[in-house]
């Protein structure tokens, strides 16, 4: 365990933030949890008392006669957003104080650093190179990315759940959200920074980051083993097993999304392009984890070679 | 009903100790980056202030010691007679010079009772006449009437007037305002030079008054001490920068380094302990570079523009790729720009690790720019031949076809147009052929020119005992431990390879047997010829080349005499065409006979140029071959052990053997070193150094051991290099390297070089960077002071330091040994060359490094001094070295190349008799100790012949010299004080022949021309005349007390100021 090369990583300038990611980020994701749970009993004690859900003051605490069923913005809101902005500030300036920009030398064209490391927010685009070719790592994937945020409103057929926290009305999107940003975006960006060493090596943590470590990473692509040499071959082999995956990825998602009986009924309230898309985003974001998998456990390169582009 | 008791938390709930607390951190953090602002990222400001604290109080300190000190002169009489004549003077000029005072204070008044009208009506004119010329047509004239108008006037001015100053008020026009305005700043003009015309013999006396008080006064003046302290007392805290944008240098040291610059001279005791204020501790290289230009960081290295830390400024953080040098390796910083410098004045420690980097080989397997340039030069001028004998075939054809084309032309003019381009072409390849015949010369120089480190082992077999071979690859310090020869880490097997390959690719020849010499006569000659320059019989105290003590341990008796009597004779000549050493056979195919030597050097077979001698540095001391057989048996006689005594090899002649010894030899480069069959054009093996000290860390290999450098703090080149050097092999480390495969070990051999030698080289490779100054900054003249640069690299190429003083405080080795610190061996020692480009004619000294006996049949003798028993050897030198060393010392006394030399007026008869009486006069006998060519006088002659005066002298020197030699050359035998000045001119200090009566002309040059004009007949009668003083032989040592004032003038003279010329100024 080399523990001085732990703290070098972790105690880095450039590396504050992920550290205080990999803190902060499990403590909102309970904090948020606890709080969809406690809505969800209230939804249910409200749901069993129409009674009581003509007068409770939309509040996650119990019902208190005389609490005003509304309150203004101002000030009860904006003082503490106020107060949040001060704190904000102070944690900022104090950053500021005490850690300096990580400058290094004067850049040198003809000499590089390796690994030359993406700023920490795009280090999970930069992991995912690794298992993409640049084209699909760089460009489609995440255009996907985008777009998929930013068709989320238009498939969204669930309308509860807008504006408190919950997590009986909302299973669906809370997973693939945690799967997706949590897992998925998170881990790639911590895999970046505390796993990848020099020359974008795999270091386990408390190994050595040493540039004269040797891995075996030879790698193949999927029609290899199967003897395929024919570019053509490859193609048509590599569009097949593609065929394979979305049929099955398909069915497996359909499967998620209509698990429960809530879910069932907002999958009647989709279109069919709502459900296509959806279905379109979700197997091609569950590639990302089968291509890490396949990468890592059996020394898969691209499943689909083409003369134009390979996945 | 409500419940009262219980509040909606929202509502009620007070934010407001949240509020204060986290405003009140907010301030905090604002105060502290306010404070983090002005001081944490600011400390450069308590530097300043702490060093004008420090500073004032030394000053308040020093300004009375230094105020007692000036008054004790000042109360000097002659100071005080300086101070009444300028007192004097003034006394003298006062009133006039009062009464002119007076005048200007009322121009002065008349001046300003002027201006102010004058200058308003000026400006409002000047508003019109704008107007005038930017207006239409039309209003131009109604304009201009008005102006005219206004300038008319009439204006009131009252104005003091000459000579007394009274208020006269009267009315003027524009135009008089104006006149009077310039005439009286004329006036006054005029006045203050006439003051200053009155004032000028006082102020000239007061200049030589100061000058008198600063001459005499160690530091400043009390008063120029005020000056600073006021300065420093005002100095506001602020960033102090050096800026040149030209060189992209921006230097903010001296804003914590605030007295780097002070001329008083201030030490760390003076600020209480601080290092960091003191003044720059060689004033000199401040001058040499001036800061202003050359800022700090370019030599010192560090980070000129930080100031948040001092580790930041001095640029000792990773990222910072010019850190501060160590103050050990401090000249690191001059090699960038003076990479042309052999040696350096100022850095001795640099110039130590730039010789060290030749002489102890290192330049065998590493390239460096300008070291042993000889082989690539070679190269490339193989390659310019190829391409010239190319384009001569080429140009060969096309005459041809061009013949061809105008016979069969169709008209006259085409036909002339390809008759006039096969003429071309002609005369073209005759162009091609005077190019190729330079180029063959040059490589034929350049042959000459290419030397090996260690000595030729074609040789060995020729040369040495076998058995010696193994025991001094096994370990070559324990045999021998001044050797340069490094210590390979190899194993048992792989000695006896290498050797059984050295062995058996060795040259089998006879040598003639040699008959035994006198021990006892050849211990006097290695001792008084000169071998001493160079080698040593002890390790104490090792020097250019080897030890020789226990040579006759491993060489044979007939090789030694050979070498003794000629070093560059070879068994074999090499061709470098063939690659291969030619045999009589390849003479005698030719019907040749087996002849090579500089005048037989082209091949037989293919009449490219030949290496006809040996590579080796040693040169030619033209001994007799009986005197060479002395030598030889005296070292023989030195030797504690028979050579028969190591254990037997008799692997050396198994052929199997053979093979893996070449890999071997091939593999650890010993071919950089040595001449070996085979492998003469092998590369050297290992990495260029000329940028090593620039290269990227990263790329620097510290093996396993990054690591422990890095926690140690040694992970930079400095590092790097010292554990290097000290132990070649520390990077073989790891758990297996003792069972790694032999070829994947480091190669570097050890050197055990001493903690000095480490750190000059040290010093030296940490200084090899890639130059982040302009070109243009660097020491690369194009003048004489190239000529000094290259010369010094044949210099100390030759060490021809081991024999000659170059430089006033430069000893030279001979000076140094027991034999030589008596009067008459000091007489014995070889010529200073100090001033030696002034003393001899350029032609000359090409002719004499030529062939120091200055004859072609007569070898055994010195040319000039024949009678020293040092002699000056003949190192064979091609002419683009004895070029070199010709302009290196004319260049040296700043004598301009070509040399004409001046006429001489004949002389007159009168003059000849006049010249002859004074050269046989009792005063001064100079045949006594110049030489005459009669053996039986030159036996005890101690100066050159005057014959040789006309050729070698220039006649300027010559006179300089009669006059003073002592100047010329510190502790010369030459008596000083022969001549004595009379009105303009020189006459001889001694009782004056009387045939000088009537004779006011120079006498030393009327020597001077007379030995210009000597002949041997002359000679001769001179020598008749004088023959009754040359018997006696005390008088030689009569000048003895003239030696001991110039040898303790010596010693006092400051160094070098032959060497601050070479530092580049």
């Amino acid at each position: 365990m080399d523990w001085h090369q732990l703290w070098e990583i972790t105690s880095a300038p450039d590396n504050v933030p992920i550290v205080a990611l990999i803190l902060l980020v499990p403590f909102y994701t309970w904090y948020g949890i606890r709080q969809a749970l406690a809505n969800d009993r209230l939804i249910a004690q409200l749901e069993a008392d129409p009674q009581l859900a003509k007068t409770h003051h939309r509040k996650t605490m119990p019902w208190k006669a005389g609490w005003s069923k509304e309150i203004p913005v101002w000030p009860y809101l904006l003082r503490i957003e106020f107060l949040a902005a001060i704190v904000v500030t102070v944690i900022l300036m104090v950053w500021s104080i005490t850690l300096n920009a990580p400058l290094e030398e004067l850049a040198n064209p003809n000499l590089t650093m390796n690994p030359a490391k993406a700023p920490w927010y795009f280090l999970g685009l930069q992991e995912m190179l690794v298992y993409f070719d640049p084209w699909m790592a760089g460009v489609v994937m995440p255009s996907l990315i985008i777009v998929g945020l930013i068709v989320i409103p238009y498939i969204d057929a669930n309308p509860l759940g807008a504006g408190y926290y919950t997590w009986k009305q909302r299973r669906f999107a809370i997973s693939t959200f945690c799967f997706g940003f949590l897992f998925l975006w998170l881990l790639m960006v911590v895999i970046g920074t505390f796993i990848r060493g020099p020359g974008w090596m795999w270091f386990w943590p408390g190994q050595t980051w040493d540039p004269n470590n040797q891995v075996f990473e030879v790698n193949r692509d999927l029609p290899d083993l199967f003897r395929i040499t024919n570019i053509w071959g490859k193609t048509i082999f590599g569009a097949i097993v593609m065929g394979i995956y979305f049929a099955v990825s398909g069915g497996v998602v359909h499967k998620l999304f209509t698990w429960s009986d809530w879910n069932k009924k907002v999958f009647a309230k989709m279109s069919f392009l709502q459900y296509i898309t959806m279905q379109g985003f979700l197997t091609i974001m569950m590639l990302l984890p089968i291509k890490i998998l396949i990468r890592h456990l059996f020394r898969i390169k691209y499943i689909w070679v083409t003369p134009w582009f390979n996945l | 009903m409500p419940d009262t008791s219980e509040k909606d938390p929202v509502i009620t709930s007070s934010l407001g100790t949240f509020l204060v607390v986290s405003s009140v951190l907010v301030m905090l953090t604002l105060v502290w980056a306010l404070y983090n602002e002005f001081f944490g990222l600011r400390p450069w400001k308590s530097y300043e202030r702490d060093f004008a604290v420090r500073y004032v109080k030394f000053l308040r300190k020093q300004i009375p010691v230094q105020e007692s000190a000036e008054k004790a002169i000042l109360a000097s009489p002659d100071y005080q007679q300086l101070d009444q004549q300028v007192k004097a003077a003034e006394e003298q000029v006062k009133d006039k010079s009062d009464e002119t005072d007076k005048q200007i204070a009322i121009l002065d008044a008349r001046f300003s009772a002027i201006t102010e009208t004058f200058t308003t009506e000026r400006a409002y004119v000047a508003t019109q006449v704008y107007a005038i010329e930017h207006t239409s047509l039309d209003n131009q004239t109604s304009l201009q009437n008005k102006l005219a108008k206004h300038e008319a006037g009439p204006f009131r001015v009252s104005l003091p007037t000459l000579p007394d100053g009274k208020i006269v008020t009267g009315d003027y026009t524009f135009q008089q305002l104006q006149d009077e305005f310039n005439k009286v700043q004329l006036d006054k003009a005029n006045m203050l030079e006439e003051k200053s015309e009155l004032l000028r013999p006082v102020s000239e006396l007061r200049k030589k008054r100061d000058a008198y008080l600063t001459d005499h006064l160690n530091g400043l003046t009390t008063e120029q001490m005020r000056g600073v302290l006021k300065k420093t007392q005002d100095a506001s805290i602020e960033i102090k920068q050096i800026n040149n944008p030209d060189a992209g240098i921006v230097d903010r040291c001296e804003t914590c380094h605030a007295g780097i610059r002070e001329q008083v001279v201030i030490t760390a005791k003076d600020m209480g302990g601080k290092e960091v204020f003191v003044s720059h501790p060689e004033p000199d290289l401040l001058t040499l570079h001036d800061p202003e230009k050359f800022g700090c960081s370019p030599c010192h290295g560090g980070n000129g523009m930080a100031l948040e830390s001092k580790e930041r400024a001095h640029g000792q953080y990773e990222h910072w790729l010019w850190p501060l040098h160590p103050m050990e390796n401090v000249q690191a910083g001059c090699q960038q720009c003076h990479a042309m410098d052999m040696v350096l004045d100022h850095a001795p420690v640099l110039s130590d690790g730039k010789d060290l980097f030749q002489r102890r080989g290192c330049v065998g397997c590493h390239r460096f720019q300008n070291y042993d340039p000889e082989p690539e030069l070679i190269a490339s001028v193989q390659q310019q031949l190829l391409l010239f004998e190319n384009q001569r075939s080429e140009a060969q054809r096309n005459i041809a076809r061009s013949i061809q084309l105008g016979d069969a032309a169709p008209d006259n003019d085409t036909a002339r147009m390809y008759y006039t381009q096969a003429d071309k072409l002609r005369v073209s390849i005759s162009d091609i052929d005077g190019r190729i015949e330079q180029l063959d010369r040059r490589s034929k120089d350049l042959l000459r020119d290419t030397k090996k480190v260690g000595p030729d082992l074609k040789e060995v077999r020729v040369k040495m005992h076998p058995d010696w071979i193994p025991v001094w690859l096994t370990n070559p310090h324990a045999w021998r431990p001044s050797t340069r020869m490094p210590r390979f880490r190899l194993a048992d097997n792989e000695v006896k390879a290498i050797s059984a390959f050295i062995w058996q690719s060795g040259i089998d020849a006879a040598l003639p047997t040699q008959p035994q010499g006198d021990p006892v006569k050849g211990k006097e000659s290695f001792e008084t010829r000169g071998c001493m320059g160079c080698h040593s019989l002890d390790e104490s105290s090792p020097h250019f080349a080897a030890n020789l003590s226990r040579v006759g341990e491993k060489d044979n008796y007939d090789y030694l005499v050979r070498w003794i009597h000629n070093p560059r004779e070879r068994t074999r000549p090499y061709c470098p065409f063939e690659k291969r050493d030619l045999t009589e056979a390849d003479y005698k195919k030719h019907g040749l006979p087996f002849v090579f030597d500089l005048d037989h050097s082209k091949c037989p077979n293919d009449g490219h140029e030949l290496q006809v001698e040996q590579e080796t540095i040693m040169p030619n001391l033209r001994l007799t071959i009986e005197e060479s057989r002395d030598i030889a048996s005296y070292l023989m006689t030195l030797k504690t052990k028979d050579p028969s005594s190591y254990a037997k090899a008799d692997y050396l002649n198994d052929p199997s053997l053979k093979a893996q010894g070449h890999a071997l030899v091939q593999r650890y480069g010993c071919a950089g070193c040595h001449e070996i069959a085979g492998m003469e054009d092998e590369g050297r093996i290992g990495t260029e150094l000329t940028k090593e000290g620039s290269k990227p860390i990263e790329q620097i290999d510290f093996a396993l051991l990054t690591r422990e450098a890095r926690e140690q703090g040694w992970y930079d080149h400095k590092g790097f290099f010292e554990h290097k050097l000290a132990k070649p092999e520390i990077y073989d480390t790891g758990r297996d390297w003792k069972d790694r495969d032999p070829n994947d070990r480091l190669r570097m051999p050890d050197f055990d070089l001493k903690q000095p030698e480490i750190n000059a080289l040290t010093t030296f490779l940490m200084g090899a960077v890639e130059s982040q100054i302009p070109q243009r900054y660097w020491d690369a003249p194009e003048d004489q002071r190239r000529d000094i640069q290259e010369g010094w690299w044949v210099v100390k190429k030759y060490n021809c330091m081991g024999c000659h003083q170059f430089m006033v405080g430069q000893s030279s080795r001979l000076m140094t040994l027991p034999r030589y610190q008596t009067p008459e061996w000091r007489d014995q020692l070889p010529p200073k060359l100090m001033g030696e480009g002034a003393r001899v004619s350029p032609d000359w000294m090409e002719k004499f490094l030529a062939n120091p006996a200055m004859d072609s049949k007569d070898t055994d003798r010195d040319g000039v001094r024949a009678y020293l028993k040092a002699r000056m050897p003949t190192f064979f030198f091609s002419p683009i070295e004895i070029r070199k060393l010709v302009r290196f010392f004319q260049a040296l006394s700043g004598q301009p190349m070509p040399y004409i030399p001046p006429k001489l007026e004949p002389l007159t008869d009168q003059e000849i008799a006049m010249a002859r009486a004074l050269f046989t006069s009792k005063g001064a006998p100079c045949l006594k100790c110049h030489a005459t060519g009669d053996p039986s006088h030159d036996k005890f002659a101690t100066a050159p012949n005057f014959l040789l005066a006309r050729d070698r002298l220039k006649p300027g020197w010559a006179r300089r010299w009669m006059l003073d030699p002592s100047m010329i050359a510190p502790g010369t035998a030459m008596p000083s004080g022969l001549f004595k000045p009379v009105g303009d001119h020189y006459v001889f200090a001694g009782p004056t022949p009387d045939i000088f009566k009537g004779y006011d002309g120079d006498q030393p040059e009327l020597l001077v021309r007379y030995m210009f004009e000597i002949t041997p007949d002359e000679q001769r009668r001179l020598m008749g005349m004088s023959a009754d003083m040359l018997k006696t032989s005390e008088l030689i040592r009569i000048q003895e007390p003239v030696h001991r004032l110039t040898d303790s003038r010596q010693n006092r003279m400051p160094s070098g100021p032959i060497a601050a010329k070479i530092a580049g100024r």
